[in-house]
């Protein structure tokens, strides 16, 4: 029987019940954010100590911390090192495999997104083959064809061998940015008369603006980055920054300089990292098929 | 399918797939040819099973290849055992859940030579971490842990790498899985435990073997690490083949390598991820 | 069934979430053994949240939950006699129709014999033995809305909890399947707690239909009850149609309303504010008779069964009709009465 009572029962108990989980929850999340300050502050503040340590008084055991701090190891390293020269190697290489990249991927991710073929399951792995082959044995052979082949232009071999590397990262983000365009809005377009330029300005771009700018973002990203085939084909004339780096972390290791090469490496690329991250959110969620 | 379709698809398909095809596969070409003696840059094109002979007969070949073997297969089970949990941990979004998986999947944007950089400055004779020991007490001198005998700091690296990789794929199928799903386990009694290995795991295995995979390739093929952080008694696959190729040019011997390099990056990388997929579903497919 | 001891019992549940959403306020609510009881409500008004509460997948903020005497307040789910069928069937897809009704059962470490005969029984109670190896994507919605019913029925659970469990079938399975639970409830005895936002759902199939508004109940009772006779303006405008109109208190049971004065059996209560009439209690009769109300139509809507007309009274608001074959009056005018027992009195304001 069901029934109404008008006054609570007397025995209720009117206390109220913590949520279990929650002080579990915040323990983890203190415990964890110790580790990250350990897993990243720490090892960047590192760097960008070592970076600015003086050469003239030096950083030896067992001073904390340095005991002046200078930009010479900056200057020492942009005056006298092949720094200049690496950075504009990478700087001219990343974009060009970036635009060259998209250019090549946009057929075949417009052929997955819109066609349905015998066979297209297989066709998308086989895309993925250049990030199965171990990337040395990439570089070394490569240099071998291309011995063979008698193409003597280290900036064209590398500039090669980088759009083959970085295209499966391209044809996905583009395939899934293809996949947005709404039919629709093409048939619409299309019915209010607009011209094949004015459509595709209507229908394609708004859905494909986002994955263009994410691929070219990714692939200059690993292109900057790239160490084996810029380090085995272009050695030893063709610098880039992470061969540059590599030359002071092997056998003669010195660490101010690494510092320096470090963070020239690493914080143009973060910095394009956050502002990708904030591209992809403002777009569509369903675009941000950043993960392979 | 008419020709017309066939023809616009092939076409479609050729800048892109089509170079993929055309340079993977002749590099792969070049590697098999010039381990069995074509190719050669200097000397006579001849077949020969010398270089192969060669290569398997010495013991720095197995030695380099069972390291590899052992960091790669170390390094993929490593991360996806370490990304499991923090992937259901973050399955529901919380206060500062956001910020823990940024800063959790931040090293996937730090190329490796910086990472191995950071590393050696943290690991250092008078690095932080034995002057913090230090002063805890916990040691009295300086341990030396560059370059360990053990490859634990390759190995370190190589999870501080790829766990977030690993975290990447595995959250996207932790949460593809329906709340609902999971609380119907619990209602028919499945505990936590129950709940990941009869519920989650099996829905997740095709994630979890993509994890596997491409670390295993990686870590199997592995330069930077292990030159600046790996032990110095020991080479790795990918060092061997460079070093074959740079000391007298022995691109033959180095050809051997890359091939068996590949070998390995392949088989061992299929065979952790039909183990797993054994494991998990729990001998059935 | 008042005398028999009461199975389930919610006493003055309330629930916050912790964004300091007050989801539920000062529930109470028995359920008799084999009932069947059902939680009508628009969205939002809480009747997931107290179904999920009673499951034990939300701990209340307050009060006490107690099955067959036992305080199972802050038991798990899993410890709980009660098993649930969701709205989205939540079917584990990589195990076949066999597996995810065995899952229960195993988890339990019932003996193998005894959970082969539950399985079979189960699979030709619910139609499912030609399928019982089939993965769940391969199954048709209303077949997996029954592997969903079997999973929970394997655990032989005092209490069955359905949450919208037909919502995602089309209209005419879900007639079917609907009809199909209930004879199952009363074949095995179970007791079922049903959630829904589909009045006719709830009026068809349950014993009890407890209305629920803004996280409170608003009223408990039969269907016949919260249909005949509503006790507040919510429920006599959320369950089927009304006209509810304002009213003030006249002598000798009379009330004046905007369509006329109108005789009522019974004078209104003391908190009543508002009169409620359904469209079907007007009685068509002549423009002279005593009582008669005298309308200017406004709109005709054939219906089948039943032709709709929205008709006025002077400047009143638009009151709906119910009359079978109703044809249109030529001067657009049509005179009815409303029988005094039909007029009800209900408390509270107009949602």
């Amino acid at each position: 029987m069901v029934t109404l009572s008008e006054t609570p029962v007397a025995a209720v108990r009117r206390r109220p019940r913590r949520h279990q989980g929650n002080w579990l929850n915040r323990i983890l999340l203190g415990l964890l954010l110790t580790v990250c300050t350990i897993w990243l502050v720490v090892p960047f503040a590192m760097a960008v100590i070592w970076s600015l340590v003086d050469p003239q008084t030096g950083w030896t055991y067992p001073d904390v911390l340095p005991p002046s701090l200078s930009f010479a190891r900056w200057v020492e390293v942009w005056t006298t090192t092949a720094l200049p020269q690496a950075l504009r190697n990478s700087y001219l290489l990343a974009p060009t495999v970036a635009v060259i990249t998209l250019i090549l991927a946009m057929p075949t991710a417009y052929c997955f997104a819109r066609y349905d073929f015998p066979g297209k399951s297989v066709a998308q792995v086989l895309t993925l083959l250049p990030l199965v082959v171990p990337g040395f044995v990439l570089a070394i052979f490569f240099s071998s064809l291309i011995f063979n082949l008698g193409i003597y232009s280290r900036f064209l071999s590398i500039l090669l061998a980088h759009c083959v590397l970085f295209l499966p990262y391209a044809i996905r983000i583009m395939t899934v940015a293809f996949e947005n365009v709404q039919d629709d809005l093409i048939d619409a377009a299309r019915d209010l008369g607009a011209s094949p330029w004015a459509r595709i300005r209507v229908a394609y771009m708004p859905a494909l603006a986002p994955g263009i700018l994410a691929s070219l973002i990714i692939v200059f990203i690993q292109s900057i980055e790239e160490f084996a085939i810029a380090f085995i084909v272009g050695a030893p004339n063709f610098v880039t920054i992470p061969s540059i780096l590599y030359s002071y972390l092997g056998y003669n290791f010195v660490r101010p300089n690494a510092a320096v090469v470090s963070l020239v490496l690493v914080v143009p690329n973060v910095l394009l990292m956050l502002g990708l991250e904030r591209l992809l959110k403002s777009a569509n969620p369903a675009q941000a098929g950043v993960k392979g | 399918m008419n020709w017309q379709r066939s023809g616009t698809i092939v076409l479609l398909l050729m800048p892109g797939l089509g170079l993929i095809l055309v340079m993977i596969g002749s590099v792969f070409y070049v590697a098999v040819m010039q381990s069995f003696g074509f190719f050669n840059l200097v000397g006579e094109d001849q077949f020969s099973l010398e270089h192969w002979r060669d290569v398997l007969d010495s013991r720095a070949f197995s030695r380099a290849f069972q390291y590899s073997a052992y960091i790669a297969t170390v390094s993929a089970i490593g991360s996806v055992i370490l990304a499991y949990p923090i992937a259901i941990w973050l399955r529901r979004p919380f206060r500062g859940s956001l910020t823990v998986s940024a800063v959790l999947k931040a090293p996937l944007f730090v190329p490796g030579l910086v990472a191995a950089f950071l590393f050696l400055n943290i690991v250092a004779y008078h690095g932080v971490l034995n002057q913090l020991m230090m002063w805890l007490g916990v040691i009295d001198e300086p341990i030396r842990m560059q370059n360990d005998r053990n490859a634990y700091g390759v190995i370190f690296l190589q999870i501080w790498k790829n766990m977030p990789f690993a975290l990447l794929l595995l959250s996207g199928a932790v949460q593809a899985i329906s709340d609902e799903v999971l609380d119907a386990a619990r209602d028919l009694g499945a505990g936590p435990f129950d709940r990941f290995r009869k519920v989650i795991a099996p829905l997740t295995v095709s994630a979890m073997q993509a994890a596997l995979i491409i670390i295993f390739i990686g870590a199997a093929g592995d330069f930077a690490f292990q030159v600046t952080a790996g032990p110095t008694n020991v080479q790795s696959m990918a060092q061997f083949m460079v070093f074959l190729k740079d000391s007298f040019g022995r691109w033959n011997q180095a050809a051997v390598v890359g091939v068996c390099l590949m070998g390995l990056a392949l088989g061992g990388s299929l065979l952790l991820a039909i183990a797993s997929r054994f494991l998990l579903r729990g001998g059935r497919w | 069934m008042s005398d028999t001891a009461p199975d389930l019992v919610a006493a003055d549940i309330g629930k916050v979430f912790e964004d300091g959403f007050e989801a539920l306020t000062g529930i109470n609510l028995s359920v008799a053994p084999g009932e069947f009881v059902t939680l009508l409500g628009p969205s939002g008004c809480g009747k997931t949240t107290l179904l999920k509460t009673v499951a034990g997948f939300h701990l209340p903020t307050t009060g006490r939950i107690e099955l067959a005497g036992q305080d199972i307040t802050t038991a798990p789910p899993e410890r709980r006699d009660m098993a649930m069928c969701f709205q989205s069937y939540a079917l584990f897809p990589h195990l076949s129709v066999a597996d995810n009704i065995d899952f229960g059962p195993r988890q339990n470490r019932v003996p193998r014999d005894a959970r082969l005969k539950r399985l079979e029984r189960l699979l030709s109670q619910v139609d499912l033995g030609a399928h019982r190896e089939k993965l769940p994507n391969k199954l048709s919605g209303g077949q997996q809305q029954r592997v969903a019913l079997a999973r929970a029925l394997a655990m032989q659970p005092a209490v069955v909890l359905f949450d919208e469990p037909l919502s995602n079938l089309d209209a005419k399975l879900r007639d079917q399947v609907r009809r199909e639970i209930r004879g199952l409830q009363k074949d095995l005895g179970f007791t079922a707690i049903y959630v829904t936002h589909d009045q006719a759902e709830a009026l068809s199939m349950s014993d009890r239909v407890v209305v629920m508004r803004n996280g409170r109940i608003d009223q408990i009772g039969t269907p016949e009850e919260v249909y005949d006779r509503p006790e507040t303006a919510f429920v006599a405008d959320f369950i089927g149609a009304a006209n509810i109109l304002p009213f003030e208190r006249r002598a000798n049971g009379h009330v004046a309303t905007p369509i006329g004065d109108l005789t009522v059996t019974e004078p209104p209560g003391p908190g009543a504010s508002y009169l409620v009439w359904r469209p079907e209690d007007a009685e068509p009769c002549a423009a002279d008779a005593p009582d008669a109300i005298t309308a200017e139509l406004t709109e005709r809507a054939y219906q089948g069964a039943y032709t709709e007309l929205h008709v006025r009274v002077d400047a009143s608001p638009e009151q709906r009709l119910h009359l079978p074959h109703a044809a249109m009056p030529a001067d657009g005018r049509i005179s009815f009465r409303l029988p005094p027992d039909r007029l009800r009195f209900v408390t509270g304001a107009l949602a």
